[in-house]
């Protein structure tokens, strides 16, 4: 794998984000990252599940026991907006390591940054830029796209910033 | 323009299989003369090189973001405009 700047897997990240919110339909918040999960496209029949755990150790962490489904184990006293964090993160752990995501070479290129990776593919998952640009001009503001896009404040404060300072574009 | 045609390629290449096997049967080409490329950008999206479709990607994406930032660079005005009194710029497009 040639060696790749931020920026560039950053664009990559919207990318494939954009391609799950094309699929979905949406156009306006909150995207429903848990009906994509659950009725997910057919290429990843084997890879998007979601099951709640009783659990101490983790928010949320992608699973695929062999010869079974991939799963999201999340654990089941989430707030509501840090559980479609968590499921949005772990979705791109699905992606990665699904029959379609290999054969794209997703592995090579996001693995050694999967951490910040999975974090801003999952904000952008969320909160994608042509929606929360027409949000911005409606007259919406920083304190109230927690709410409208169902992500947790620290997340929609950091998405903000970022959207304000780089992203204007899709 | 173009890059917001190639992020369309790359954002349905998740979900549509399609995109991929023609990348991988080395017909990538063909996806590429659908879309909305210059005909410049179009060859040189053809013939790029890469180990898996990932890699294509960013690799067309620095095609792209390379050949838009040369258009914006086009459309600049000379840094002298402005600068000269308007006879000496008169005088210099005439030799010109």
């Amino acid at each position: 794998m040639i060696p790749i700047t931020r920026e560039e897997r950053q664009w990559f990240l919207r990318s494939l984000a954009q391609g799950l919110i094309d699929y979905l339909g949406v156009q306006e918040p909150p995207v429903p990252v848990e009906d994509l999960l659950k009725n997910p496209p057919p290429l990843y029949d084997s890879d998007f599940g979601v099951v709640d755990m009783y659990s101490n150790l983790w928010d949320a962490t992608f699973a695929r026991p062999p010869t079974q489904r991939g799963s999201i184990f999340v654990r089941i006293d989430l707030d509501p907006e840090e559980r479609r964090f968590a499921l949005a993160r772990e979705t791109l752990s699905a992606l990665i390591t699904s029959k379609h995501g290999r054969a794209i070479g997703l592995f090579d290129l996001l693995l050694p940054h999967l951490r910040e990776s999975a974090e801003y593919f999952a904000s952008h998952l969320l909160a994608p830029a042509t929606m929360l640009k027409a949000y911005h001009e409606q007259g919406g503001r920083a304190r109230g796209m927690s709410k409208t896009f169902g992500i947790p404040p620290f997340v929609a404060l950091q998405r903000w910033e970022d959207f304000h300072s780089i992203d204007h574009t899709p | 323009m173009s890059m917001e045609t190639l992020n369309k390629l790359v954002a349905r290449s998740i979900i549509d299989p399609g995109v991929v096997q023609a990348f991988t049967a080395g017909r990538i080409g063909d996806v590429i003369s659908e879309l909305d490329f210059s005909a410049e950008l179009c060859d040189s999206l053809s013939d790029i090189e890469a180990e898996s479709w990932a890699e294509y990607a960013v690799l067309a994406y620095r095609y792209v973001k390379a050949a838009e930032e040369r258009e914006v660079r086009i459309q600049l005005p000379s840094p002298l405009e402005g600068l000269l009194p308007d006879e000496k710029r008169a005088e210099d497009e005439q030799a010109a």
